[in-house]
C-alpha cells in the first residue's frame, strides 16, 4: 500500500470513526458466528468419529445386517475367517440394557478378547486388582468411566443387566481406561453376552483387518457380490460420513443463516463506504485533478473496505472462538439441530477453515465497496469540484426504464432459480433465490422512495413534513443506502418468521394425526417387557383399546443415514386412519403382497413413488413390497417406510412393540394412568399422555430454531446501525442546506422533527420492501429450501399480525435511531455554515 | 508550455458551442490572465486543458515531449496532470484531513521523486511562501490566505510546466489576494512555469504578463 492510500485510510478512520467502528463490528459480528457454529458441527462431527474409532477401531471393512433386526450369521464369519486376504476378523454382538435409574440403556458390547486386541484395542479391559482371566470367560462386566461416575456402580461389585423383563446378575470385574468420557458402554466376552441375549448362530457385526498388501476397496466390492441381500459390507469411514450426511443439511442452514449477519455488515461497510465517497467527493475530486487515476480513486475506496473487513475479519475469528469455546462448555456440540447429544467436543480451529473465515469477512467488506468505489470512479471531477456529490438521479425515464427491465430481469432469474433442483443434495439455487431477491428489493428502493414520496411532496403539507418527503424524494439514492440494511434484515426476519410459523402450524397438525390416544407408553432401545404387554391385556386394564409399534432401522445406502422402519398395528385396508398421508393411495395389485407406507423423504431421496414394487433387506433377505402411499413425517429427515404388524409377521418377522398407544376407559383416565404407572416404574418405562408428547413436541421444534433468533436480532440490530449510519451522514452532507432553512426561519427543533421524519420515511420504505421480500424469501424458505434440504414439506402460512408488530417495533426503533442524526441537525452551527459557505 | 489549437466544445445535450475554435500558447514563465462573462466558458475552457473535461475538436498540447490531452483516455489525462499541471482553486480545496505538509506532499507521492527527497522539498515550498514550520499544522486552523498559500505550494512543488489556476483570489479580502497574486506570480516565473489565470478581477488580470478576454466570438 502506498503512503498516500495509507494516508487516507488513516484520515477516513480518524474522521469517521463511529461509522467505521461499526462496519467493522458488524463484519466481526458476522466472521464470528459464521466461525463459532462452524467450529462446534466440526468439534461436534470430530468427536462423533473419535468416539466411532475408540469403540470401532480401524477395520478395513465392517459386515453388518442391513435392518436393525437382523444379524450376521456365523457360517457367513466364520467363511470370510477363511479367506486368505483376511488377516483378522472380530466378531462384535451389541445390544442395549438397562444397568442402573440415573442413566439411560447402555451399550453392552460382547467382544472376543484375542480378536478385539488387534482391532479394537481401545475396547480392551483393565481388570480390577486379583481378577483373572477367568473373570472374564465367566461374565464379568468390564465398564466405562462415565457409567461408573454417574451411576453408584463400583468396580467389583454386583452389577444387573436388565432388558425388558429379564434380569442378569453378574459383577463388574473392571474398567475400560480407553473410553472418553461421553462414552456410556459396557465390554464383556462374546459367548457370555450371546448366552444371555443371543442370537445363538449369529453375531450383531464382524470387523474386517486385511493383509497389509491386499486391495480394500476390491475386496469389499468382490466379497459383497457373494453375500446375501440382508447382509452389507461398508467401510469403517461410512459410519463418520452417516453422522456428517445427518446433520449435513442443518449445518449448511445455520451458516447460510450466519452468512446472513455477514451479507447484512456487507450492507453496513456499503452505507458507510457510499457516504464516505458522498462526503468527500470533493477531496477525490481534487485528487483527481492533482493527478490520481480513475483506477486509484476505485481501489482506494476498495482497499478502505479491506481495511474495515480485515480487521473486522480478525476480530471476529477472536471472537468467533471465544463463542464455540463459550458455547460447547455450556451447552455441549449441539446447535439445536438433536444431531449430537452427550459431551464436551474439544474445539480446535484448523489453519484452513480460520483463513477461510478471515477472507470472507475481508471480501464482504470488500464487496460492500464495490459499488461505492465505482461511483468514485465515475465521479465527474469538474462537476465534483463545483457541486460535490452527485449520483445518477433517479426519476429520468431512461433511467428508470432501464431500471425496471433490470429488475423484471431479476425477478426472471429468481423464479428460475427458486424451480432449479437441489445441487449436491443442497438447496443451493434456493440460497441463490433469496440472494437476488434481496437484490430486487434493494434496486427497488429508489424508485419506489421516488415515486411514492414526489406525489407526497406536492401535497399541502406544513413546511417540516413536506421538506423531509422532499429531501428523501430528491435523494432517493441516500434513501436507498439507508434503508439497503433494513431491508435485508428485515426481510430475513421476516422470512424467518413466516418459515417459523408455516412449520410450526404443521408440526402441531401432524401432532394431531399422528398422536391419535390419549396416553402412550415408550420403551427406547428394549423392547416392551412381556409382563407389561400381558397385564394389558387381562380384562380388568383400564383400557378399550391397546396399538403397538415397533421401532427399527434399514440401512438402504452404506453412506447415508439409516432409514426408519416402523411396524405397526395398522389397517392396510384404511392407513389413512392412523398416518397423515398425502397424495393418493395405491392398490396392491395382489392381496398378499405386503405393503408399505413410505414417507415424503424417503420418496424424495431415494425417488419412490406409490404405486411402485419395491425391493427391501428386510429379515436378512430381499422382500418384495408394495408401495402404498406416502405420508407425512417430520421427526425422520432421512425416511421412513411403515408396514403393517400383520404383513411384517407374514414374512416372517417377531413383533416386539416399542411404543404402545393406549386408550383409556371413558372415565377412568385418571385411574388408567396411575394403573399403568404401577405396572411400569420398575421397568423405567415411560408414560405420557399426549397433551405432554405434543407439548415436548414443540418445545424441542422451538428449541432448535432459538439459535436463529440470535441470528435474526443480529442483523436486525446491524440494519438499524446502517440506518443510524447514513442518517447521520446524511445530516452533515447537507449542513448547508440544513443552515439555510434556518436562516429562513425553521427552529431547531423543526430541524429536528424534519430529519426524523426523514428517518421514518426511509424506515417505511425499508420495512414495506423488507416486508413483501420477506413473504417471498418466506415462501423459497418454506417451498424450495425446506424439501431441498430437509424434505419437510408444508403449506404457508404468514402470520400478518406478528410482522405488523415486528414492523411497528422495528420503526420505533428506527426512529430511536434517528435521533442520533436529528440531534446532530440541532447542534450545527448555521451561522458558521453560512458564513464559511460549506 | 501550452498549446491550444482550434478548440472547440459544445453543451452535453445542446448542438450549441460553449466555445469554438480557440487558439491559445503560452510560454515558458508567461502569465496569461483571462478575463470574461459569467457563463461564457472560462472555467470550462480551463477543464478543458487539465483533461477534466472532453473538448469535442482541437488541439491541447501540454509539456515537453509534448502531448494532446484531447487524444489520451482518462488514466493517461491523469497521469499528465500529475506531472505537467499545478491547480490553483478559488475554493482553496485543501484536504481537510490531511496536515499541511501531507497535502503539499501529494503530487510527490503521484510523482516519480524519490521518496527521500519529499520532505527537503516540502519544506522548501512551504519557507517560499511563507508558511515556514506549518508542515504539522491541519488546515482548519488556517485563515483564508494562509489555505491559498498552501495551494500555491501544492500546484508547484512537482515542478509542473504549466499552472491552472481558477479564480485564486476569489475567496480572499484585496489585500490578502494582493499578497497571494504576488507570490503566485514569482514561484510561476521563478520556476520558469507557464500559467494561465481565469479571473474576474481586471487588478489581477492587469498583474498578469498577458491579459485575454474571451468573448462569444473566441479569444481576444
Amino acid at each position: 500500500m502506498n503512503t498516500l492510500a495509507w494516508w487516507l485510510i488513516s484520515a477516513q478512520f480518524h474522521s469517521r470513526r463511529t461509522a467505521t467502528w461499526l462496519s467493522m463490528l458488524a463484519i466481526a459480528l458476522g466472521v464470528a458466528l459464521g466461525y463459532a457454529i462452524h467450529l462446534i458441527n466440526q468439534a461436534a462431527l470430530a468427536d462423533f468419529a473419535r468416539a466411532m474409532h475408540r469403540v470401532q477401531g480401524e477395520p478395513d471393512a465392517v459386515l453388518a445386517a442391513r435392518d436393525s433386526a437382523g444379524s450376521v450369521p456365523l457360517a457367513i464369519v466364520n467363511q470370510l475367517a477363511a479367506d486368505p486376504t483376511v488377516a483378522l476378523v472380530a466378531p462384535v454382538i451389541e445390544t442395549r440394557v438397562r444397568v442402573a435409574e440415573s442413566l439411560p440403556a447402555v451399550r453392552l458390547i460382547g467382544v472376543d478378547l484375542f480378536s478385539a486386541g488387534g482391532l479394537m484395542p481401545k475396547l480392551l479391559p483393565r481388570p480390577a486388582e486379583g481378577a483373572t482371566i477367568a473373570d472374564w470367560l465367566t461374565g464379568g462386566v468390564y465398564v466405562s468411566p462415565t457409567v461408573l461416575a454417574r451411576s453408584d456402580l463400583r468396580v467389583g461389585a454386583p452389577i444387573t443387566l436388565r432388558r425388558g423383563d429379564r434380569l442378569w446378575t453378574t459383577r463388574i470385574a473392571g474398567d475400560l481406561p480407553a473410553m472418553a468420557n461421553e462414552d456410556l458402554l459396557l465390554v464383556a466376552d462374546i459367548a457370555w453376552v450371546q448366552e444371555h441375549f443371543g442370537p445363538s448362530d449369529a453375531v450383531s457385526e464382524a470387523r474386517i483387518l486385511l493383509e497389509p498388501d491386499s486391495a480394500p476397496a476390491e475386496w469389499r466390492r468382490h466379497t459383497a457380490q457373494r453375500l446375501p441381500a440382508g447382509l452389507l459390507l461398508r467401510e469403517a469411514d461410512d459410519d463418520s460420513a452417516r453422522v456428517s450426511n445427518l446433520s449435513r443439511a442443518y449445518r449448511v442452514n445455520l451458516n447460510v443463516l450466519a452468512l446472513v449477519a455477514l451479507l447484512t455488515s456487507a450492507f453496513l461497510v456499503f452505507a458507510t463506504q457510499l457516504t464516505a465517497v458522498a462526503q468527500r467527493s470533493t477531496h477525490f475530486a481534487v485528487l483527481g485533478v492533482i493527478g490520481l487515476s480513475p483506477r486509484r480513486r476505485l481501489l482506494q475506496i476498495l482497499l478502505e473496505g479491506l481495511a474495515i473487513g480485515f480487521p473486522g475479519a480478525l476480530l471476529g475469528l477472536l471472537m468467533g472462538y471465544a463463542l464455540a469455546v463459550a458455547f460447547t462448555q455450556l451447552l455441549g456440540g449441539d446447535l439445536g439441530g438433536g444431531f449430537f447429544s452427550g459431551g464436551v467436543p474439544l474445539i480446535r480451529p484448523t489453519l484452513t477453515a480460520t483463513l477461510a473465515f478471515c477472507f470472507l469477512g475481508a471480501l464482504t467488506s470488500v464487496a460492500g465497496a464495490i459499488y461505492p468505489a465505482y461511483l468514485n470512479r465515475r465521479q465527474p471531477l469538474a462537476q465534483a469540484l463545483k457541486i460535490g456529490f452527485s449520483p445518477t438521479p433517479t426519476g429520468e425515464a431512461a433511467h428508470d426504464h432501464r431500471r425496471l427491465k433490470r429488475l423484471a430481469a431479476l425477478s426472471l432469474s429468481a423464479v428460475a432459480l427458486s424451480h432449479a433442483p437441489p445441487l449436491f443434495e443442497l438447496p443451493l439455487a434456493g440460497y441463490a433465490a433469496i440472494a437476488v431477491l434481496l437484490l430486487i428489493g434493494i434496486d427497488a428502493a429508489p424508485l419506489l422512495t421516488h415515486r411514492l414520496f414526489s406525489a407526497g411532496a406536492s401535497l399541502p403539507l406544513p413546511a417540516t413534513q413536506r421538506i423531509a418527503l422532499q429531501n428523501v424524494a430528491q435523494a432517493p439514492l441516500m434513501a436507498q443506502v439507508a434503508a439497503s440494511g433494513l431491508i435485508v434484515s428485515f426481510a430475513l426476519t421476516a422470512s424467518m418468521v413466516i418459515m417459523v410459523s408455516s412449520f410450526r402450524v404443521a408440526v402441531d397438525h401432524w401432532l394431531d394425526e399422528v398422536l391419535p390416544a390419549p396416553i402412550y407408553l415408550r420403551s427406547k432401545g428394549t423392547p416392551l417387557p412381556p409382563e407389561v404387554l400381558s397385564a394389558l391385556r387381562q380384562a380388568d386394564a383400564p383400557f378399550v383399546k391397546v396399538e403397538g409399534t415397533a421401532h427399527g432401522t434399514l440401512t438402504l445406502d452404506p453412506r447415508r443415514p439409516d432409514v426408519g422402519l416402523i411396524v405397526r398395528e395398522i389397517d392396510r385396508q384404511h392407513p389413512a386412519q392412523r398416518l397423515p398421508l398425502t397424495g393418493r393411495l395405491a392398490t396392491p395389485p395382489d392381496d398378499r403382497l405386503p405393503v408399505v407406507w413410505i414417507s415424503e423423504a424417503l420418496q424424495e431421496i431415494y425417488g419412490i413413488h406409490p404405486g411402485q414394487l419395491l425391493r427391501l433387506p428386510l429379515l436378512g433377505r430381499d422382500v418384495e413390497l408394495f408401495v402404498g402411499g406416502v405420508w407425512r413425517d417430520y421427526s425422520r429427515q432421512f425416511g421412513a417406510l411403515v408396514i403393517s404388524r400383520d404383513d411384517y409377521q407374514r414374512l416372517g418377522g417377531e413383533f416386539q412393540a416399542n411404543d404402545l398407544a393406549l386408550w383409556p376407559r371413558a372415565g377412568q383416565e385418571a385411574s388408567a394412568m396411575t394403573w399403568l404407572t404401577a405396572h411400569t416404574d420398575r421397568h423405567g418405562l415411560r408414560v405420557s399422555t399426549v397433551g405432554e408428547i405434543r407439548d415436548l413436541s414443540l418445545a424441542i421444534f422451538d428449541k432448535s430454531f432459538a439459535v436463529t433468533y440470535a441470528l435474526e436480532a443480529a442483523a436486525m440490530l446491524i440494519g438499524l446501525f446502517g440506518l443510524a449510519v447514513t442518517l447521520a451522514t446524511s445530516v452533515w452532507l447537507r449542513s448547508r442546506e440544513w443552515a439555510t432553512l434556518g436562516a429562513l426561519g425553521f427552529d431547531r427543533r423543526m430541524l429536528s422533527r424534519a430529519v426524523m421524519l426523514e428517518g421514518a420515511l426511509i424506515a417505511v420504505i425499508g420495512l414495506l420492501i423488507g416486508l413483501a421480500c420477506g413473504v417471498a424469501i418466506g415462501a423459497v424458505l418454506t417451498h424450495v429450501v425446506n424439501p431441498q434440504a430437509f424434505h419437510w414439506r408444508m403449506p404457508l402460512i404468514v402470520p400478518w399480525s406478528r410482522l405488523l408488530v415486528g414492523a411497528v417495533l422495528t420503526l420505533a426503533a428506527a426512529l430511536l435511531a434517528s435521533r442520533h442524526a436529528a440531534r446532530q441537525a440541532t447542534r450545527l452551527p448555521l451561522a458558521q455554515i453560512l458564513a464559511s459557505g460549506q | 508550455m501550452l498549446t491550444v489549437c482550434g478548440l472547440t466544445k459544445r453543451h452535453a445535450n445542446a448542438h450549441r458551442a460553449v466555445f469554438r475554435s480557440l487558439e491559445l500558447a503560452v510560454g515558458a514563465g508567461e502569465v496569461v490572465a483571462l478575463v470574461g462573462e459569467s457563463g461564457i466558458g472560462k472555467s470550462t475552457f480551463l477543464n478543458c486543458i487539465a483533461g477534466l473535461e472532453t473538448a469535442d475538436a482541437g488541439q491541447i498540447l501540454i509539456g515537453q515531449p509534448e502531448k494532446d490531452i484531447v487524444t489520451l483516455d482518462e488514466t493517461a489525462r491523469a497521469a499528465l496532470r500529475a506531472r505537467e499541471i499545478g491547480f490553483v482553486f478559488q475554493a482553496f480545496h485543501i484536504l481537510p484531513t490531511l496536515t499541511v505538509g501531507q497535502n503539499i506532499a501529494v503530487p510527490l507521492l503521484l510523482g516519480r521523486a524519490p521518496p527521500a527527497t519529499h520532505p527537503a522539498r516540502i519544506a522548501e515550498l512551504l519557507e517560499q511562501v511563507g508558511l515556514s514550520g506549518f508542515a504539522e499544522r491541519w488546515p482548519a486552523t488556517l485563515s483564508g490566505g494562509e489555505l491559498q498559500r498552501v495551494a500555491i505550494a501544492r500546484a508547484l512543488v512537482h515542478r509542473p510546466s504549466l499552472i491552472l489556476a481558477d479564480e485564486p483570489t476569489g475567496n480572499l479580502d484585496p489585500r490578502t489576494a494582493d499578497e497571494v497574486m504576488s507570490l503566485l506570480l514569482d514561484q510561476v516565473r521563478r520556476q520558469r512555469a507557464g500559467a494561465l489565470v481565469v479571473t474576474h478581477s481586471r487588478h489581477v488580470a492587469s498583474r498578469c504578463d498577458r491579459m485575454l478576454t474571451m468573448a462569444g466570438d473566441g479569444l481576444r
